[in-house]
């Protein structure tokens, strides 16, 4: 019975490793990870997510400078964002993590007035992908993938969204904003350390 | 009166100096990033006190502390924790979930954050009066002697 219970338990921690994965862009290997805690249904994450973020996947992630690690924190107060953050985790599993992220903020006053989250995922995917994305999003695996990346962002004290985490030679900087040239600018300058 | 006025610039100073220490250490490129999340100064500017904010804070603190120069460092005092409250009260209306900035990192503008600044500055604008009224007292009267 222990056995099962560890095993169900390693799997389960190598599954949402895996899930975490799957939703990184850039390489491990790269000398700065950022780690972005952000909720779908949240206004200022959207602003992040357009503004910020692609530009900073495109110049820094891209080029293996930047390891960007997305994690899922969907707030209580949204009601439609643990949802989103499920279907969201479900896409990863079939490789369109970033275009349902895409289509999530794109249109989220939509589906957060709505609630059609559904809708707007399956908007991007093939017939295929869209039925093996809704089944997974109910998978208990997947959930626990969310639950995890709370769990996450409780343990390192996320008390807003959106939230990055930037981690450089084992010392950590909480990154307040999303102004890019700036970020850019304090990226620039840790990387010619 | 002459204790509370101790205390007074005692403990406004010490806030100030601890304010500048968690700035201070941390790069001031992310301070600068916090000011500019509040969406009120143009990047030049949000760069600019990003740098020098936390030294006139520090210089602030010390002369408080100290109490060199009173009357005029705690005019400063208040004057700067009335702009700190001024943009913290506007971004909150605003809706803004934004970082506070005011001891370091990670903690959001919210009542918690206006109620305590809202303490500093009222202590601030109190230290104020009493510094003036002080040197008001000292000062012989104007037809004195005549």
């Amino acid at each position: 019975m222990r056995k099962i219970v560890a095993g169900s338990i390693l799997l389960l921690a190598a599954l949402c490793a895996w899930g975490s994965q799957m939703r990184s862009r850039g390489s491990s290997n790269a000398p700065i990870v950022i780690d972005v805690y952000s909720d779908f249904q949240c206004p200022a994450c959207k602003m992040l997510h357009e503004r910020t973020l692609g530009q900073l996947a495109y110049d820094y992630a891209d080029k293996g400078k930047v390891y960007i690690v997305h994690h899922e924190y969907p707030l209580p107060m949204h009601a439609h964002a643990m949802e989103a953050a499920c279907y969201a985790c479900a896409a990863s599993h079939v490789g369109k993590y970033q275009q349902v992220c895409d289509v999530l903020f794109r249109q989220q006053e939509t589906w957060a007035n709505n609630g059609k989250v559904d809708e707007t995922v399956c908007s991007i995917l093939t017939p295929d992908e869209a039925k093996k994305v809704r089944a997974l999003a109910k998978d208990p695996a997947i959930v626990a993938e969310v639950k995890q990346d709370i769990q996450a962002g409780q343990s390192a004290q996320i008390n807003q969204t959106p939230t990055m985490i930037l981690t450089y030679r084992a010392k950590q900087y909480r990154i307040p904003g999303g102004n890019y040239d700036i970020l850019r600018r304090f990226i620039d300058q840790l990387l010619s350390n | 009166m002459r204790y509370v006025l101790i205390v007074l610039r005692v403990a406004l100073g010490i806030v100030l100096l601890y304010a500048a220490y968690t700035k201070l250490r941390q790069p001031w490129l992310l301070f600068a990033m916090s000011i500019d999340a509040y969406q009120i100064l143009p990047e030049w500017a949000a760069l600019t006190l990003g740098r020098t904010l936390p030294w006139m804070e520090l210089a602030l603190g010390a002369l408080l502390a100290t109490g060199f120069g009173l009357r005029y460092s705690a005019a400063a005092a208040t004057a700067l924790l009335g702009v700190f409250f001024g943009v913290m009260a506007w971004s909150f209306a605003k809706g803004m979930k934004i970082d506070c900035a005011c001891f370091g990192f990670g903690e959001a503008i919210g009542p918690a954050t206006l109620t305590r600044d809202a303490i500093l500055l009222s202590l601030s604008i109190t230290l104020t009066i009493l510094t003036f009224r002080k040197v008001g007292q000292a000062l012989p009267p104007a037809n004195s002697g005549v």
